[in-house]
């Protein structure tokens, strides 16, 4: 990143090339775990929708909102998939400076619960830039290594990853949004795992963390967040204050079964004692509804899909197709289990959301821009060979 | 360098090693979510699924309807109604605006908010447990209370069944109300399955035969949210069997009748309180009862305010008192039946015994006065009881003495509750000498067996007990229970406990004492010491009373109560009264009847006239005049 290097124009690349040459390098399992992922999102969305109440097709239920979100997604991907994503490299600086901008525009226009701001009203819409965020870091990080090739065990290339991510985090934690800050790390240590990072270097970083966690407890944390990590801690103490969601999540889980109590029979849910049903607590909605068999769909989709991006990081012929492909497998891995873990009590309560499943607009077209730029690494890899 | 980005780069450092850390690693966050949810899901899915329903379900109980009440002949004299409550759940209504919740809602009820928070902190039970703070709401104010539960969290309507009596007064001391169950109560009733904020009967045959009446409440589960409100019933888990009707001894037109004849006779003479007591004196079955004054049970049913409570508690005439069973009385003269039976069973005199009366008797130095102070000369039984000789009953005192007098109070039922099917029944005072020293430390003196000879002194009965003794010498010697109730039916219409008279105890006397006592009877009508009583188509036999109590006035006078009671044989228009065929015994008492004449003799009368539709008119409305018919009598 030292060198801002424009990359030739090459607009009509993929005009240019047969569309069966696109088609053989186009990722059709990774689009078919992505639908498929997204159709259970939907189904989800439907379900609580009729738990809450709502007359599933009028506008403004979580239903609905979800239909929209995801037919904007999906242009999104197809957008990205036809960008050349190379150009993301010469518009790294950019990208990270209008990353800083909307986290601005975020703290001092956002509304959110409590007196935090998270979110931003385009129109009828809220948006969550913190989401955007991290597909935009993973692509700054993703220039900032690549470049660095050959150099990636230095401490050098750790301490520089580490001070583009700083200002951001710090933002994201003024808002404050714990989840999403936890979700940055996540990616930096991915992102500089899988480039050949140092691992005596990580290590020590992560010792240092460790470290920084009683200096956090007492300085950063608020106090819900601390009440969140005790109640998980230890659950039953007070199943009627914190621990009432982790409580409440396992049972609901638990209610399932191995088969289910079927779409729309939550009554765990309909009864309102699982709060936030709808977004950080999904998974506890699909695993009642659903059953243990319905979670483990889910479970091989995710799996599938992150081989699918490991794979295509793999195959990549330059560093940043590498890099980015790691850094969205480790966003995914990352969340995945928080999330869920979460619902099943192995995790503390945390603003996570679940990829494609927790209802949220922001999350859906970050997820398609990464995967997007994913398939847009896998048909511009072997145009060399012809 | 247009191109040089075409240019493979042939050593690119790809780091194989940790891309299959990575896979690995993320096969292994996966295999421990799915273990923990095959842990959660499949080891403990049916202990979740357990806690899940428990803990959004509730057992709730059904009320049962409570059972009808009819009179003898199938006239319905209580329903059940629907009608709006208001209700409280304490754990829904925040403290801090407990004062401001009262304030509006009993701006809405018509209430003192005092009142409100008093009747809620008042009021048994969890803070779970919803309380009744207004029984019958107009629906519109229901409505607006429904529709502003913003401004009043922990307010709920709901509908609930409850008694009304559309008889009211007539029946108000039979039928008796329910109410809400008080906290004692509850803490005693709570495990046979009574709510917080139930109703529970309180007087009259709805206390007595509330088990029968009550029915069994079923249970539903229903499902609710995390704030505690109703979702929906998922199931009935017991049907709620409903309560079993009453078909009541009363013949309301009978009712109406005595009620009717009561009424007038207390205007008449300006009395405050009296009682008329219908029977057939065959079964013990009670055909009217009436205690005057009366209240209306409905103020009860709609859940009465404290001012109307107070009202009625501070009437100085005791209106929630039945005074035909919970209050006592002294007998006077209709108490002569216990000495003149007494006399004869045990032999003391014969019915043709003739004893000398006067204007007085002398004891020691004291003289024990005649109500005529002429006397009546050489008397016998028929003599001295038809004309209410005292002198004569003085002597049949004095020879049975104060223990053989008590023994035929006994057998005639006087001194302990007859036991009829009503709450707080006294047992009236049978002074022997025993009694005496137990109450008061002293032995009976002769004097005082007088007293007790002409149903004076300490005896006091209430007026229940002196009609069924007369519905015993009126039968022939059988003491029965007075029964209100004549079946229990069960909610499908069979027959649970079929009617059965009662028998206390057969009197040991013989059947020729009795009928001397029924001629006897029958003299006091015709002697006309009852005036024109003899002169009606109605042939009765029966005694009258007056019976001083209280306080002398300034003239040295006694207040007094008059008491009438008598029966007719099976064929009222034939007087024989050597049978035992009565179906019809009945008694009339005046509370403080300061008249010339006796008016429950008068109230007997106008009872008869409406009861066997005499059109003539016997009333003498002269001796209902104020005056002190003691000169007279």
């Amino acid at each position: 990143m030292r060198v801002m290097r424009a990359e030739p124009s090459r607009f009509t690349d993929v005009t240019a090339r047969s569309v069966g040459a696109v088609w053989r390098a186009y990722d059709l399992q990774l689009t078919t775990y992505v639908a498929l992922l997204g159709a259970i999102g939907l189904v989800m969305a439907y379900t609580n929708s009729v738990e809450a109440g709502e007359s599933v097709l009028t506008s403004g239920t979580t239903f609905t909102r979800a239909l929209m979100w995801s037919g904007l997604s999906m242009v999104v991907f197809i957008v990205a998939t036809v960008f050349d994503y190379r150009w993301l490299k010469t518009l790294s600086w950019p990208i990270w400076f209008v990353n800083i901008g909307l986290l601005l525009v975020t703290l001092a226009i956002g509304d959110g619960v409590g007196g935090s701001s998270r979110w931003v009203s385009i129109g009828p819409l809220t948006f969550q830039f913190s989401e955007l965020a991290k597909i935009l870091m993973i692509t700054v990080l993703a220039a900032y290594l690549g470049n660095r090739e050959g150099k990636l065990d230095s401490l050098g290339s750790i301490l520089g990853a580490c001070v583009l991510m700083g200002p951001p985090w710090i933002l994201v934690m003024m808002q404050p949004d714990l989840g999403t800050s936890l979700v940055l790390v996540a990616i930096l240590a991915g992102m500089l795992f899988m480039s050949g990072a140092s691992l005596r270097w990580l290590v020590a970083m992560g010792l240092g963390a460790l470290a920084a966690i009683p200096v956090a407890w007492t300085y950063i944390l608020r106090d819900y967040q601390k009440d969140r990590i005790l109640s998980f801690l230890n659950p039953a103490a007070d199943t009627q204050g914190s621990g009432w969601q982790v409580y409440q999540a396992q049972i609901t889980v638990g209610s399932g079964g191995f088969l289910g109590t079927g779409l729309t029979n939550g009554a765990q849910a309909r009864g309102g004692f699982l709060p936030v049903q709808e977004s950080d607590m999904v998974f506890a909605v699909l695993a009642q509804e659903l059953g243990f068999l319905g979670a483990l769909v889910v479970f091989l989709l995710f799996a599938a899909l992150i081989w699918r991006i490991l794979s295509a990081a793999w195959h990549s012929k330059d560093p940043f197709g590498t890099l980015f492909g790691a850094g969205l497998a480790s966003m995914l891995v990352f969340q995945v289990f928080v999330n869920i873990g979460m619902v099943i009590g192995i995790m503390p309560v945390t603003g996570i959301p679940l990829p494609f499943i927790s209802n949220g607009g922001a999350s859906l077209v970050t997820l398609a821009v990464g995967l997007g730029i994913i398939q847009s690494v896998n048909i511009r890899q072997h145009r060399a060979e012809w | 360098m247009n191109d040089a980005y075409l240019v493979p780069k042939p050593d690119r450092d790809r780091r194989p090693l940790r891309f299959v850390a990575f896979g690995i690693a993320t096969i292994l966050v996966f295999g421990l979510l799915t273990t923990r949810l095959a842990y959660l899901q499949i080891s403990n899915g049916q202990a979740f699924a357990a806690r899940a329903e428990s803990q959004r379900t509730v057992e709730v109980a059904i009320p049962a309807p409570r059972g009808l009440i009819y009179d003898r002949k199938g006239r319905l004299l209580v329903s059940n109604v629907a009608s709006w409550s208001v209700k409280i759940k304490p754990s829904d209504l925040p403290f801090s605006r407990r004062d401001d919740v009262a304030q509006r809602l009993g701006g809405l009820l018509g209430m003192d908010a005092s009142d409100i928070l008093s009747i809620i902190d008042s009021t048994p039970g969890s803070r779970f447990d919803a309380v009744r703070i207004a029984q019958d709401v107009p629906e519109n104010t229901a409505r607006l209370v429904s529709e502003s539960t913003d401004e009043l969290p922990g307010v709920l309507v709901a509908v609930e069944t409850r008694r009304e009596y559309p008889d009211g007064p007539l029946m108000a001391h039979i039928l008796g109300y329910t109410g809400p169950v008080d906290a004692n109560a509850y803490v005693r009733l709570r495990d046979s399955g009574y709510l917080a904020d139930d109703l529970i009967g309180k007087a009259g045959v709805e206390a007595t035969f509330e088990e029968a009446l009550r029915g069994t409440y079923g249970k539903e589960l229903v499902e609710r949210d995390a704030t505690g409100r109703d979702i929906q019933v998922l199931r009935t888990v017991q049907d709620a069997i409903p309560g079993a009707s009453l078909v009541l001894t009363i013949d309301k037109q009978i009712q109406k009748e005595a009620t009717q004849a009561l009424k007038w006779g207390m205007k008449a003479a300006g009395l405050k309180r009296g009682v008329f007591i219908v029977m057939n004196p065959q079964t013990g079955e009670v055909l009217a009862l009436v205690s005057l004054p009366s209240y209306d049970n409905n103020l009860f049913a709609k859940g009465i305010t404290n001012a109307q409570f107070q009202k009625l508690v501070n009437n100085k005439n005791k209106p929630l008192t039945n005074h035909a069973v919970q209050a006592h009385y002294p007998p006077g003269s209709t108490f002569k039946l216990v000495a003149g039976t007494g006399g004869l069973a045990d032999g003391k005199i014969t019915p043709k015994t003739k004893l000398r009366t006067a204007g007085y008797l002398t004891l020691g130095s004291t003289r024990f006065y005649d109500w005529n102070r002429k006397g009546f000369g050489p008397c016998d039984i028929n003599c001295g009881f038809g004309h209410s000789s005292d002198t004569f009953f003085f002597q049949v005192a004095g020879m049975l003495g104060a223990d053989r007098l008590a023994y035929w109070a006994r057998q005639y039922g006087f001194g302990s509750p007859t036991g009829i099917d009503l709450p707080g029944e006294v047992a009236g005072i049978i002074p022997s000498s025993q009694w005496k020293i137990d109450a008061l430390g002293q032995p009976m003196f002769q004097g005082e067996t007088y007293q007790a000879g002409i149903g004076q002194g300490y005896d006091v009965v209430t007026p229940i007990q002196l009609i069924n003794a007369y519905a015993a010498l009126a039968n022939g010697g059988r003491l029965y229970r007075p029964q209100l109730v004549r079946e229990i039916i069960g909610p499908d219409g069979t027959v649970i406990r079929p009617f059965k008279p009662d028998l206390i105890h057969k009197m040991k006397v013989t059947q020729a004492t009795l009928r001397t006592m029924r001629l006897a009877g029958r003299a006091t009508v015709t002697l006309r010491h009852t005036y024109n009583l003899v002169d009606m188509p109605v042939k009765v036999a029966g005694k009258s009373g007056t019976a001083e109590f209280g306080v002398r006035d300034s003239k040295g006078r006694l207040p007094y109560h008059s008491w009438f009671v008598g029966f007719v044989p099976r064929n009222p228009y034939k007087a024989d009264f050597t049978k035992t065929d009565s179906q019809l015994v009945f008694l009339a008492f005046a509370y403080d009847s300061r008249t010339k004449g006796n008016a429950g003799t008068e109230i007997a009368k106008a009872f008869l006239q409406l009861h066997f539709h005499i059109k003539k008119d016997y009333l003498n409305h002269d001796l209902l005049k104020k005056g002190n018919f003691y000169q007279s009598n």
